[in-house]
């Protein structure tokens, strides 16, 4: 608030006076009075101000130093006096800091012999010009690859008064450019800062820069700095090279047609060799020996022919006969009507083919039917020799046979009794091995047995009648179904065959800890040579547990009432002996009526012989 | 002897290894002294609200210069609304330092709530002003929406200058009154000059005390942020 009545006179004055005067203050105009008026109050920095006034026209008829000035501030109620006339040069008055205070309204007056010539208010703030910055150079930045062209940065310090560091003030730059022979001066944007790169600026020009600077946010700018002139020294005296450039780029297209020219001439030319010379041929791929037509054509035998010479090529004919060799009749499923090729095996004359399937050892063919998987590994050779394929032992079997058929001659002399044997006569003797699974043999037999023993005790059927049994099929259960009567061949000359054959085969079988009964050992003793073969027979008999199957034996049960049946029924005739009980899975017990029974101790025993006592019945 | 050697080769390696954190946390320190841990907000930093605030200043310095222009231009030219020497701001009676030497006395925490006391004090002003000029009498656009646009702007600068407050000095309670302005029958009155005698001088002041604000907040950032050294 303004303070007391005086101070108000004192502004209204001021007031009537800015009112009366405020057209023609600052028009610009001149005085026709001649009187002195202000023409710029200015702050540098913000800290000072100095205003400036002319002299009057009539500077000569008036007295000098008549001409005052007086201001007055805001919280300053009075006028007073200008303090510096001096300091800002003539006609100025020059407030120094202690006097400048900023946001706080100025009013001046001049006055001229005591009347006022001229008035003006105005903040500090608003007055701020500052002056010209200084130190304006340029640093060269690089060149141009060309040395046409350069970039500079150019770079000047602001004005020393201005309290920059301070942030009292903040200045904006404003640079100014141009070539010297020109006359227009280019201006940059305003900056912040106090550098400036300039680019692209021609080695062979001269140039003048200057700047200035305002207070941000003010309008007047200050005045300009000392005008920087941007000369390059010249580099190399071959600046001259723009007038005259070798004319490379001809040089090199004349050339490029040149040697075109040339390598067409060379390419169709009929010139061999030289063409050879430039141009060789691209040697191809190439093995000693062979004809790359081959490879084109495709003939592969040839070209295998050829590279099969070469100690490093290895390679695997497979022609497809190889393969039979390697297949393998998978005769392990006894389902698969496979046993009917056995059976012909069996009991064909076709010795080289059991044979050369026998001496196939690492194959499974033909006899994978006769075994399970596991026991092939017990006993290979045994199996082979004595059970194993049916037809291995074909040859060793015909002979058997002719032995059973002599046996059967003797055994029917002895066999009148057989009738009344309760057991049922085993057709023969199942000798089982150990991890087989027994036949079953029961009573059915025995009628059978009966039956067929009544048949055999007649020798003039004899030929008729089959004394071991054959494989005629294999039933879709397993079973072995044995036929008879296939096979008359067997005649008393076969008797005569010796058992050499089956020594081996006993020998070995013994050693399989097979089962059997003393009956057996009876046999072996009495009839050394048939039992070899019968014991041959017996495992070719019983090659597998399905020979004697319930089923057969049941059947020719059946058909015990009938005796008529019983010939022409599928059992197998064995005479030898007898099924007395059958004592385990894995034992029968034989009825001994077919052999007269040297011991005692033996028939007790019957079923289980154990090696031992084997060896003492044989002699 | 061999074993004091290796200790005392660890003890100078773990003393200089000391002695550059010690420098480097110092110069974290130094470079932004004013972020205290705990002290709340301190996710932007310190120079960043500096930097912030004084791009809002000079926007509304700005804004407030053309604004004044404008108006002079329009309403005051031939008129002689020489008002200011007459009138007085309303923020005058706040003890705001009026030259270089002032300043550079004045503690920051003075300035800062003086920043503060100004801003707050031309909220209301400002709010009036854009009413008012909304209702004059073939009011320019030019005018109109700068004046809209001081007042957001202020806002703006308010809440920036209260989070630098928060950071410089935290916990310091700023309770300062600010001025309370009473113009505004000045600029309602009927009197059609009077009106724009008042209008005059209302964005007169608005342009002088944004210019305040403008410098004090220069001088604070060069002051706290560049260390006197902008």
């Amino acid at each position: 608030m303004i303070a007391g009545p005086t101070g108000m006179d004192l502004w209204q004055l001021l007031l009537t006076l800015a009112v009366a005067g405020s057209s023609d203050a600052f028009s610009g105009s001149e005085d026709s009075s001649g009187n002195p008026k202000f023409t710029k109050c200015r702050s540098p920095e913000l800290e000072t101000f100095s205003c400036h006034w002319t002299d009057g026209a009539n500077h000569s008829l008036q007295s000098p130093g008549s001409v005052q000035m007086f201001y007055i501030r805001r919280d300053i109620q009075e006028w007073k006096e200008c303090p510096d006339y001096v300091s800002a040069g003539e006609n100025s008055c020059y407030f120094n800091s202690s006097y400048t205070s900023v946001w706080t309204p100025y009013c001046i007056k001049l006055t001229s012999n005591g009347g006022i010539v001229d008035h003006k208010c105005f903040s500090v703030e608003d007055i701020v010009q500052p002056d010209p910055p200084v130190g304006l150079n340029w640093t060269l930045l690089n060149i141009s690859l060309t040395e046409i062209h350069a970039d500079i940065l150019v770079k000047w310090e602001p004005p020393p008064n201005t309290d920059v560091k301070m942030g009292w003030i903040i200045l904006e730059y404003e640079l100014h450019y141009k070539e010297l022979n020109e006359t227009q001066w280019k201006m940059m944007d305003p900056l912040l800062v106090t550098s400036v790169p300039m680019y692209s600026l021609r080695l062979d020009k001269e140039y003048e820069v200057r700047v200035r600077t305002r207070q941000r946010n003010t309008e007047k700018y200050g005045k300009f700095s000392e005008v920087l002139l941007i000369t390059f020294p010249q580099m190399t005296p071959s600046a001259c090279e723009e007038d005259f450039q070798f004319p490379w780029f001809l040089i090199i297209i004349f050339g490029i047609l040149g040697l075109a020219v040339t390598l067409f001439l060379l390419i169709f030319s009929k010139q061999q060799r030289i063409k050879m010379l430039i141009l060789p041929p691209v040697p191809v791929p190439k093995i000693k020996g062979i004809d790359p037509d081959l490879l084109k054509e495709g003939k592969l035998e040839e070209v295998n022919t050829i590279l099969a010479i070469h100690d490093n090529y290895k390679h695997e004919f497979y022609n497809d006969d190889s393969w039979v060799e390697f297949i393998e009749l998978d005769i392990d499923d006894p389902d698969e009507k496979t046993e009917g090729s056995d059976t012909d095996r069996l009991l064909s004359n076709d010795h080289e083919k059991s044979l050369s399937i026998f001496g196939a050892k690492d194959d499974d063919s033909g006899r994978t039917s006769c075994y399970e998987p596991d026991i092939l590994e017990t006993d290979f050779h045994v199996s082979d020799m004595c059970d194993g394929t049916s037809e291995a032992a074909q040859p060793q079997r015909l002979k058997g046979e002719a032995d059973i058929l002599c046996l059967d001659q003797k055994n029917q002399n002895n066999s009148p009794s057989n009738d009344a044997a309760p057991a049922s006569q085993q057709p023969s003797v199942i000798l089982v091995e150990e991890n087989k699974p027994r036949p079953l043999l029961i009573g059915g037999t025995e009628s059978t047995h009966q039956a067929v023993h009544t048949q055999l005790s007649n020798p003039s059927s004899l030929a008729n009648i089959d004394f071991y049994a054959q494989v005629s099929d294999i039933t879709p259960a397993g079973n072995v179904v044995l036929s008879p009567g296939q096979k008359n061949k067997t005649g008393n000359p076969q008797c005569d065959m010796h058992p050499e054959v089956v020594t081996p085969c006993q020998a070995n079988f013994i050693m399989d800890n097979a089962y059997f009964c003393e009956v057996d050992a009876k046999k072996y003793i009495s009839l050394a040579p048939h039992v070899e073969a019968e014991s041959h027979v017996e495992p070719s008999f019983n090659q597998e547990d399905i020979y004697i199957t319930t089923e057969s034996l049941t059947t020719t049960a059946g058909r015990s009432g009938t005796a008529e049946h019983v010939p022409s029924s599928e059992i197998p005739v064995p005479d030898y002996t007898s099924i007395h009980i059958v004592q385990s899975p894995q034992g029968l017990v034989l009825n001994a009526t077919a052999l007269p029974l040297p011991d005692k101790e033996f028939l007790s025993s019957c079923g289980y012989v154990s090696t031992d006592q084997l060896n003492k019945i044989m002699p | 002897g061999a074993l004091r050697g290796a200790i005392q080769k660890s003890g100078s390696r773990l003393l200089l290894l000391l002695v550059v954190s010690n420098l480097l946390l110092c110069q974290g320190v130094v470079s932004t002294p004013v972020c205290p841990n705990g002290a709340g907000n301190c996710q932007v930093s310190l120079r960043d609200l500096f930097d912030r605030a004084v791009m809002v200043s000079h926007y509304i310095h700005n804004l407030s210069s053309e604004m004044f222009n404008e108006f002079d231009k329009r309403y005051a030219q031939g008129k002689g609304f020489i008002t200011m020497a007459l009138n007085s701001c309303h923020t005058s009676s706040l003890p705001t330092p009026e030259d270089k030497e002032q300043a550079q006395q004045t503690h920051h925490e003075v300035l800062m709530s003086l920043i503060l006391g100004l801003l707050r004090s031309w909220n209301d002003p400002l709010y009036h002003l854009v009413t008012e000029v909304r209702g004059m009498k073939g009011a320019p656009d030019a005018i109109l929406s700068r004046a809209i646009e001081i007042e957001e702007e202020n806002k703006r600068l308010l809440e920036g200058m209260e989070m630098i407050f928060g950071q410089v000095l935290p916990g310091a309670k700023e309770t300062e009154p600010y001025p309370v302005w009473s113009g505004l029958p000045s600029l309602q009155t009927n009197d059609e000059d009077a009106r724009y005698s008042a209008f005059y001088n209302l964005l007169h002041c608005l342009r002088r005390d944004s210019s305040k604000i403008d410098t004090y907040l220069k001088l604070l950032n060069c002051r706290i942020i560049y260390n006197n050294n902008c």
